[in-house]
């Protein structure tokens, strides 16, 4: 490496690609953070905090911290709605950056969920459209987002995330038909939005609810053989916190077998085992019921029959997918797909490198550890440590 | 009085680490901690290779990684770039100081043979024992020998008990799942598993488990321990199958037990002996999200348990380190010597380990001091001030933040910068309605809210005062958000007893991300004072 401080470009904001700027910007490297969207947090920054009387160890606060360390460090020059079109590799790399397509219609406001995010909304469009709720002086115009142009960096890290299973493919839930019947990240976007858990029908809160396993996960007629790792602590934390709120709530978790957490998973299991019923098999169907309610049918593991059992409120755990963009990134950078879609490992030399859930499944903590990994060769890499 | 911004000060920090672990993650993380230019001494029981471990030949030739090899911890002063630490080989001692201290804890594994009433023999082994008779081509011969290597036959039969003697986790369902496609692969030889959970929630252990299910490995998941059997020559294991709902029986030519990772007491002792805490398994560090994946309690100590987090510790050294100058507030934390009695509340109460003795008073290293104010607050002799928050500006933001609007009440809240401050921050610019007699005073954590601040707001006017903290086991100053509890308890009682109730004044906690959460919690204590 020359004797110029080397830069790097981080490919995505989520948390792995802000936990590996924020690392490379402790050891003074300057960064190019490029992300797609409007804003920097990815899937995890709209996470809810699952503590209950005390901290469940979901991560989620962490994301919310890494957000602000990143937007407060003059050392990372944050591109939002941007993407990288090409990267060409001479003494360094030069990458090839366009404003990525939105779309958004005139007058759509879109929010980010941390109060870091700057801007805050994003509108297209006339800014006079915007609807009242929105404060005018934290709206971002989407036209003044987004760079276009050649920017010379010494080493990438590609952190472009992953893609939520689509339910779709489940097509004896009937995703989308139902309305209460939803996904973990809807579930998300409702307390987000709402700030409590409410059925999408009538704004009820649920007493009876089902969180149904594996949704795209461990899944041999798809071709996913992978477990996403993350969806049995999500459902489990989330669980505890929906029977914290609600004592009398009556919760069922379908399942293949359960994954752990974490660290003190044996305790957690224990304690949550009070809260959840287990049931040992994944349902085959889901039908609508009066009241907007969800009927669930299920095999019966002890006598080998099926059953049915009713719900206000079915939650899918979906599983993580690779990243849409996965093989134009592949395509762009070298880095090789593996036999799960996912990116595999780089060549050492390449000064190319994964962090994150686009390598595969991985929890906020892991993924966080993971970053800090990768953003440790890519010093190396570079040369700035002996 | 306001901060002197300007009194801050450079201090020197030892460059030197030390590494306690002698085995792969100690030796990798000592390579990776020399590679960025520190001099890294290794002590402890060498179990593994330094250059597979990443050691170079120069880093081991200059010394740079030094490999300690039977050299014992036996005791640690000081603090964060300054420990000072007695070494130990058998009756020899040496003093050395080090800027930052390394755990690479050695676990091992126990055998749970116990747990499912088997002794081990020739034909019952733990996991361990079983790949190493794997590796010597014991049960090829044994196929072999019993002739039954036809690709036709399967003679030899080998059954994994996993799961029920613990609940289990990747790493060792991993270890039973790789032998048992093994197993299956040798020819004449057929694998079962009995467990309860799979644990495949790892990289490529799916694919493991599926590829070996298709090369005929039968997997069992009965919901309670199987009935196990022993005699002098043969195991029978049973189990009520639901779904062809009949009792399956089996008796296995070999039977493989899992094992259990073994905290052992070097690791505990040396945890003591770094004053850092462990999580309920007795596993270092203890489990708290703001330190994840490497740090511990305490300032300058870390812990590496796997690869990744070697490079997540070199990283944080080098952070913490850096060039050996750190410029640091010299007054985030100072003691009053003519007022300290040196009654060692603070000693015991600073979580950071960030307090040690000097000239007959308390001493607060400008290093490790955290800011958290624990200690400020609990000293009886009000000896200890905070830069940023001492007393006297305390009790004017209290002041303050007592208003008088019409409509509403007044409500005074004790915000942990860490968390509901910035929960409280975040309502506000979300248009989340609050009420609009609600104030907040910024405080370093809960642990800073004295007594006597609370009193303040009701003498000043408060109609009710809230006290919101980090979640237990979330607080950065890992006890902060218990002592606020217990002193809200505390004024709680006295309010009753004063006739006055206790509903004026309220403990809660929030993380920094729930900012719905928190407007709903300030307006439904609100309406409570109403």
């Amino acid at each position: 490496m020359n004797s110029k401080t080397p830069k790097v470009m981080v490919v995505g904001g989520g948390i792995a690609g802000l936990t590996a700027a924020w690392e490379l910007s402790r050891q003074n490297i300057p960064v190019e953070l490029v992300e797609k969207s409007c804003f920097l947090g990815g899937h995890s920054i709209g996470f809810t905090c699952k503590a209950t009387d005390s901290c469940r160890q979901c991560g989620a606060c962490s994301v919310e911290e890494m957000l602000k360390n990143v937007v407060e460090e003059p050392l990372i020059n944050v591109h939002l709605r941007t993407e990288i079109t090409s990267l060409e590799k001479g003494e360094g790399f030069k990458a090839t950056l366009v404003k990525s397509d939105i779309g958004l219609e005139a007058g759509q406001v879109v929010r980010g969920f941390s109060q870091y995010n700057k801007p805050l909304y994003v509108v297209a469009g006339d800014a006079a459209q915007l609807p009242p709720e929105t404060e005018v002086a934290e709206t971002g115009n989407l036209d003044s987002l987004g760079t276009e142009g050649d920017i010379a960096v010494d080493a990438v890290i590609v952190a472009t995330g992953y893609t939520p299973f689509d339910p779709n493919l489940k097509s004896t839930y009937g995703y989308g038909k139902w309305p209460n019947l939803i996904t973990g990240l809807d579930l998300e976007n409702i307390i987000r939005d709402r700030g409590a858990l409410l059925r999408p029908s009538d704004g009820s809160k649920p007493s009876k609810v089902a969180f149904i396993q594996c949704v795209g996960s461990r899944d041999e007629r798809l071709g996913n053989l992978w477990c996403s790792e993350v969806c049995c602590p999500y459902a489990m934390r989330m669980a505890g916190t929906i029977k914290h709120d609600n004592p009398d709530a009556d919760i069922s978790m379908f399942y293949i077998d359960i994954q752990n957490t974490g660290k003190e998973f044996p305790v957690f299991y224990e304690k949550i085992k009070e809260d959840i019923r287990f049931v040992r098999t994944i349902p085959v169907d889901i039908y609508p019921l009066e009241n907007d309610r969800l009927e669930l049918r299920h095999m019966v593991e002890d006598e080998g029959k099926p059953s049915s059992e009713e719900y206000d409120l079915v939650v899918l755990s979906v599983g993580i997918m690779p990243g849409k963009d996965t093989t134009a990134i592949s395509g762009i950078t070298g880095i090789p797909v593996n036999n799960d879609g996912f990116l595999d490992s780089p060549a050492s030399d390449s000064g190319c490198f994964v962090a994150g859930t686009a390598g595969g499944p991985a929890s906020i903590a892991a993924t966080m550890a993971d970053a800090g990994k990768t953003a440790f060769e890519a010093m190396k890499y570079l040369g700035v440590m002996k | 009085m306001m901060t002197d911004k300007s009194n801050m000060v450079d201090i020197t920090l030892n460059k030197d680490v030390l590494v306690v672990g002698a085995g792969s993650v100690g030796l990798e993380t000592a390579s990776k901690i020399a590679s960025q230019g520190y001099k890294v001494s290794v002590i402890g029981q060498k179990t593994a290779c330094a250059r597979q471990s990443g050691c170079t030949d120069e880093m081991l030739n200059s010394g740079t990684v030094n490999i300690m090899q039977d050299v014992v911890l036996e005791d640690v002063a000081g603090v964060t770039g300054d420990f000072r630490v007695t070494l130990a080989k058998g009756e020899e001692k040496m003093k050395a100081v080090f800027g930052a201290v390394v755990v690479a804890p050695n676990y091992s594994y126990a055998s749970l043979n116990g747990a499912y009433g088997l002794a081990l023999s020739d034909r019952v082994m733990s996991q361990s024992q079983f790949e190493a008779f794997m590796d010597s081509d014991g049960l090829k011969k044994v196929a072999a020998d019993s002739g039954s290597d036809a690709d036709d036959v399967e003679n030899v039969i080998v059954a994994f008990l996993t799961g029920f003697g613990q609940e289990g986790d990747p790493v060792s369902t991993g270890r039973a799942l790789k032998s048992a496609l093994a197993v299956q692969k040798t020819s004449g030889c057929k694998a079962y598993i009995y467990t309860g959970n799979i644990k495949v929630g790892a990289k490529g252990l799916e694919r493991i488990f599926t590829e070996g299910r298709h090369a005929g490995v039968v997997c069992f998941k009965p919901s309670v321990m199987p009935e196990i059997e022993q005699n002098s020559d043969s195991v029978k294991i049973s189990i009520t199958d639901p779904v062809v709902r009949s009792t399956i029986e089996l008796e296995p030519d070999y039977v493989v037990v899992e094992e259990a990772l073994v905290v052992g007491q070097d690791n505990l002792d040396t945890a003591t002996l770094l004053r850092i805490d462990t999580d309920l398994d007795g596993l270092l560090p203890s489990n708290n999200v703001h330190r994840f994946p490497v740090r511990s309690n305490r300032d300058g100590i870390f812990v590496a348990s796997n690869s990744v987090d070697a490079a997540n510790v070199a990283l944080r050294i080098a952070e913490l380190i850096g060039d050996g100058i750190k410029n640091v507030s010299a007054d985030q934390a100072k003691v009053d010597e003519e007022r300290c009695v040196i009654c060692l509340t603070c000693y015991r109460s600073c979580p950071h380990g960030a307090i040690f003795w000097e000239n007959g008073a308390a001493a607060i290293s400008p290093a490790a001091c955290q800011g958290c104010g624990i200690c400020a607050s609990e000293c009886p002799m009000d000896a200890i001030q905070l830069g940023d928050f001492t007393d006297e500006s305390l009790r004017k933001s209290v002041k303050d933040a007592v208003v008088s609007v019409e409509g509403s009440p007044s409500i005074v809240a004790f915000c942990c910068k860490n968390s509901a401050l910035e929960a409280g921050e975040a309502a506000a610019r979300f248009g989340h309605n609050m009420p609009a007699g609600f104030k907040m005073v910024k405080v370093p954590c809960a642990g800073k809210v004295d007594v006597e601040f609370i009193m303040k707001a009701f003498v000043e006017g408060a109609d009710g005062v809230m006290v919101a903290a980090c979640h237990e086991g979330n607080c950065k100053a890992e006890r902060g958000n218990t002592y606020a509890k217990w002193r809200v308890n505390e004024i709680q009682k006295r309010l009753e007893n004063m006739g006055l109730g206790k509903d004026c004044l309220c403990f809660t906690t929030i993380a920094s991300n729930m900012a719905g959460e928190f407007a709903a919690k300030v307006n439904a204590f609100a309406d409570k004072l109403a």
